[in-house]
């Protein structure tokens, strides 16, 4: 196997927010590697920052500190090379799924009739055919984010950061997504950082986790998963998986065992 | 009979109190609650309160001097339609208050909206837009007569005057509502300001914007009223004002409820449009719980 190629990097990146005594540090240095073809997962104690991180590589935010060099050029942010998808569907409740996912091109300039073909198209693959003319309102919440995923990938972002995207699904709908996730970043060789709290979802997907510890947030591990099923069912039955589940929570510092008194 | 027994005829009776009956609606119940049906008991309602109201007048019960009579009312209606006064009047007040909405409520929601390119600017004027706000705008009127003067452009300016701070405010608030995620995920894609205002901050604001034409529609009516009232030489504000210096209660009726149908039809127009501009909103009331 080659050494991997550095696709984005972050160097001490530092971040803190106004408060009421004074600036907050959020983000204190943090640095870490992300490959092409990656799928890293970043977890961390509640309120650690996460978003934070985010927002900074999405170029939402500017970083107080720290330099981000993607394919080895120094970038202040990623607009517009993103494909950014969060908890919420983010779906525009006055267009419709047709327009919800044509929304992307529409930004990239790409011409109506263009846009509506590949549209379609993509909604065929993920089998939301039929569904063109209907409001978000009126889909279920696995199809609404489905949709998010597809406007996400119809953009064909150099990166895709997912932001706890499927935490607000019941447990079968979000087995299904992160199956289709995982099709779709093979089928269309895409780099994904994912922003999740569930340890479990972290090991199923990612090639790779980052450990994020207590605010002001640096990198406290990254973990290499060898997991050699690709499918989310599949890792969770792969006989390693409570293993690498186990080492994260240790680094999460959670109790794994009632303490006896 | 033993105790046992009286006990469980009495929990019988119990709970056949307190068993929630839930009946059916009648075939009666059923036919009431359709277009037709709430149309025929709506028009018979109308009809037994001027019925009532004749009645009363004509048995001495209320002074015809004072309330009027729907006889009296509908001889005037008729005679007015007939000279072509009251549509004359009527095509005033609604030219006057439509005028006074279309201007006041586009200059009020643009600016309005604009301010949410700008927290530094829309800080700055809160104050006074506040300010502003907490005048009464109906003691403008006379500034406004004195300015514009007497004819149709002071009754126009009074409408604005009504509507534009209402249509600002409005604007405004729903604009700093809008979804910063929204707005979030746009700029992450590389939008521009520009155009997270048009496909943001413009379509999420609509609901609020067409909600407040509603309340609109109603000052209009009231500014290009209240400028009649004030001086004028037609329009139903004119009309209503000098009848009811000569006691004339019939023809003050008149005008009165062509008041009313012009507010209803805008209002209705404005029902219309909303529905519309805004497909995504319509929701079916079929799935509706019955209480």
């Amino acid at each position: 196997m080659t050494a991997p190629k550095v696709q984005l990097s972050l160097r001490g990146i530092r971040k803190s927010f106004p408060g009421k005594a004074g600036p907050v540090p959020v983000l204190d240095g943090l640095t870490f590697d992300i490959y092409e073809r990656d799928f890293v997962s970043i977890i961390g104690p509640s309120g650690c920052g996460k978003t934070t991180v985010f927002n900074v590589i999405a170029g939402l935010l500017e970083p107080d500190g720290g330099t981000m060099m993607f394919r080895g050029e120094i970038v202040p942010g990623l607009r517009g090379r993103v494909g950014y998808m969060m908890q919420k569907d983010l779906l525009f409740p006055w267009r419709t799924v047709l327009q919800n996912v044509m929304l992307g091109l529409e930004m990239k300039g790409v011409a109506q009739g263009e846009a509506l073909d590949t549209a379609r198209e993509y909604l065929s693959t993920f089998g939301l055919s039929g569904f063109e003319n209907a409001y978000p309102k009126t889909l279920s919440g696995g199809m609404r984010q489905r949709t998010a995923l597809i406007r996400t990938l119809i953009m064909d972002p150099d990166i895709l950061l997912l932001d706890e995207p499927f935490s607000a699904l019941d447990y079968q709908t979000r087995l299904y997504l992160e199956g289709v996730l995982l099709d779709a970043v093979e089928t269309f060789n895409k780099t994904v950082v994912l922003v999740t709290h569930d340890i479990d979802e972290a090991v199923a997907l990612s090639k790779r986790v980052v450990v994020l510890g207590n605010r002001p947030t640096k990198v406290k591990a990254v973990h290499d998963i060898g997991l050699d099923a690709r499918s989310p069912v599949g890792a969770r039955s792969d006989p390693r998986f409570a293993e690498y589940f186990h080492t994260l929570c240790g680094e999460l510092d959670i109790q794994t065992r009632a303490r006896a008194a | 009979m033993t105790s046992h027994a009286l006990k469980n005829a009495a929990a019988a009776k119990m709970s056949a109190q307190a068993a929630p009956v839930r009946r059916k609606p009648g075939a009666l119940a059923r036919a009431a609650d359709t277009m037709v049906g709430r149309g025929l008991i709506q028009a018979l309602a109308v009809a037994a309160f001027f019925a009532a109201w004749e009645v009363a007048v004509r048995a001495g019960w209320l002074t015809e001097f004072l309330v009027g009579a729907p006889t009296g009312i509908w001889r005037v209606f008729a005679a007015a339609m007939a000279d072509g006064s009251l549509p004359v009047d009527t095509w005033y007040t609604l030219i006057e208050a439509i005028l006074g909405f279309v201007i006041g409520t586009a200059l009020g929601s643009l600016a309005g909206l604009g301010l949410w390119y700008s927290v530094f600017i829309a800080r700055l004027v809160e104050p006074f837009i506040v300010a502003i706000n907490s005048v009464p705008k109906i003691a403008l009127a006379p500034i406004i007569i004195l300015w514009f003067g007497t004819g149709f452009i002071s009754k126009v300016a009074l409408a604005v005057s009504l509507t534009a701070l209402v249509a600002l405010i409005a604007a405004y608030q729903a604009a700093r509502d809008a979804d910063p995620d929204l707005q979030a995920l746009l700029a992450s894609m590389g939008a521009t300001k520009n155009r997270i205002f048009r496909s943001v901050i413009v379509p999420s604001t609509l609901p609020a914007i067409i909600g407040m034409f509603r309340i609109n529609i109603g000052f209009a009516l009231v500014g290009a009223v209240v400028g009649e009232f004030i001086s004028s030489q037609r329009g139903l504000g004119h009309l209503i004002y000098t009848a009811s210096s000569l006691y004339d209660l019939n023809t003050v009726w008149v005008g009165l409820f062509v008041l009313m149908f012009v507010g209803f039809v805008l209002y209705h127009l404005i029902d219309f449009a909303e529905r519309r501009i805004l497909p995504w909103r319509q929701v079916s009331t079929a799935g509706q719980v019955q209480v």
